[in-house]
């Protein structure tokens, strides 16, 4: 990884493409369920958004680790913008959150980051089943794939294998948030 | 290099990405130009799916809700025999790659594991195919199995294509929940797979922020592109 230029690659993941989706998204008129999935996984980019966030500014990363949190972090601050965009004023309000030093050093956001990430891939895989409108489904598909590949490199600077299982194994709604419940990393 | 090959994966959106990080060219033989699957991998209309097997290792993924539309079922049929032919090259190619003894390290136990994960797809759309599935076609991938670095390009292309590929496919999916259902716990481990690929020939495992889906015609002029698919479609 030593050639690549990791300002070249900010630039990428800053990129804040597919104004023309946006505007698509924005106009259509998602269902009452769709809107309830979209704030689903709007909750979950917070969460997300807001843990990298916080270990970049924490400072304790360094490495191939600090890349990471800072590329998947653009990526994650994209998924909110995209799903607020969307959902305009029907949009969930930020949580607030407590990651009880989890972002204080390498060790433990690289765990931590692994289970948001592996948990994001199987809210996404559980919630494709379930929305209504066509151009939904396919930008929740393309957070989702980002979201596996996110979770694939973080267990892969850890040393575990990237891709453990043949098929990833999809969780419901009620199974996500009682698994970020049980983190206690949302306050409020 | 009196032969070039080039494996054109994207045309829009991630296109930008790829294209800086760099174009995935190689040589190797000259007839590579010709589209040869164009079009023939799909086209069983009239053949009707009755129920999607369950996933192998959990539940609660069967075909029970298949929807019963005699259309519907024509275009899942068409649709997962568009990603069985996807799952016979890739699982193929690891197989091969694994067999041809030119791997090492990490690439090797990379096509190990992947290629039983392309192997327990192939058999999981066999399955919920039947006698609709189509065949496997025969192959030539013209020496990208018996080098490590070619091997390693050619993943990277054809993970970040299987991707493009099922995510292509997700919206016409809508109204057939259990084949979305599976499909979306397959897409996940191809981009898995993806990441996987380009983080050991150091490229960015997540280039971009969303993934850009391909049509199955842009998916299927690219595999035709690389000539990998010599027969039976």
């Amino acid at each position: 990884m030593a050639n690549m230029d990791l300002a070249d690659l900010e630039a990428l993941a800053d990129f804040d493409a597919d104004g023309a989706l946006r505007e698509t998204l924005a106009a259509t008129k998602a269902s009452a369920n769709d809107v309830s999935i979209l704030n689903f996984a709007l909750t979950l980019e917070y969460l997300e958004t807001a843990f990298y966030e916080e270990a970049v500014r924490v400072g304790a990363l360094e490495g191939e680790t600090l890349k990471f949190a800072k590329i998947v972090r653009n990526h994650e601050r994209g998924h909110v913008t995209l799903l607020e965009g969307a959902l305009g004023s029907a949009a969930v309000k930020k949580p607030r959150f407590d990651f009880q030093g989890t972002t204080e050093n390498a060790r433990t956001f690289r765990a931590t980051a692994i289970v948001l990430e592996d948990t994001g891939v199987a809210a996404y895989a559980g919630q494709a089943g379930l929305l209504d409108d066509p151009e939904i489904l396919t930008t929740a598909v393309r957070i989702h794939s980002i979201e596996a590949r996110h979770a694939s490199w973080i267990r892969h600077i850890v040393g575990k294998v990237p891709a453990p299982k043949a098929f990833d194994e999809p969780l419901t709604r009620a199974q996500v948030l009682a698994a970020v419940g049980k983190t206690g990393f949302i306050v409020g | 290099m009196t032969d070039h090959v080039s494996v054109e994966l994207v045309d829009a959106g991630e296109a930008r990405a790829a294209a800086r990080e760099d174009p995935l060219s190689y040589s190797r033989g000259g007839f590579l130009r010709r589209a040869l699957i164009a079009g023939g991998a799909v086209g069983v209309g009239g053949v009707l799916i009755t129920g999607l097997p369950g996933l192998p290792g959990f539940a609660g993924v069967t075909g029970t809700d298949v929807a019963s539309a005699a259309e519907t079922k024509d275009l899942a049929t068409d649709i997962l025999n568009y990603a069985l032919t996807l799952e016979y090259l890739e699982a193929e190619f690891y197989t091969r790659a694994s067999a041809s003894g030119a791997l090492r390290g990490e690439a090797r136990s990379f096509a190990r594991v992947v290629g039983g994960h392309e192997r327990a797809h192939v058999e999981y759309l066999q399955k919920a195919l039947g006698a609709a599935a189509v065949a496997k076609p025969t192959f030539d991938f013209k020496g990208t199995t018996e080098d490590q670095d070619l091997f390693l390009a050619t993943a990277v292309v054809l993970e970040d294509t299987g991707v493009a590929a099922y995510n292509g496919k997700a919206a016409d999916l809508i109204n057939d929940k259990a084949v979305l259902a599976a499909a979306a716990s397959v897409v996940s481990v191809e981009a898995r797979h993806a990441a996987w690929a380009r983080d050991i020939v150091g490229k960015t495992p997540a280039p971009i922020w969303l993934d850009t889906p391909k049509s199955q015609e842009q998916i299927l002029a690219a595999v035709g592109r690389t000539g990998f698919i010599t027969g039976g479609v």
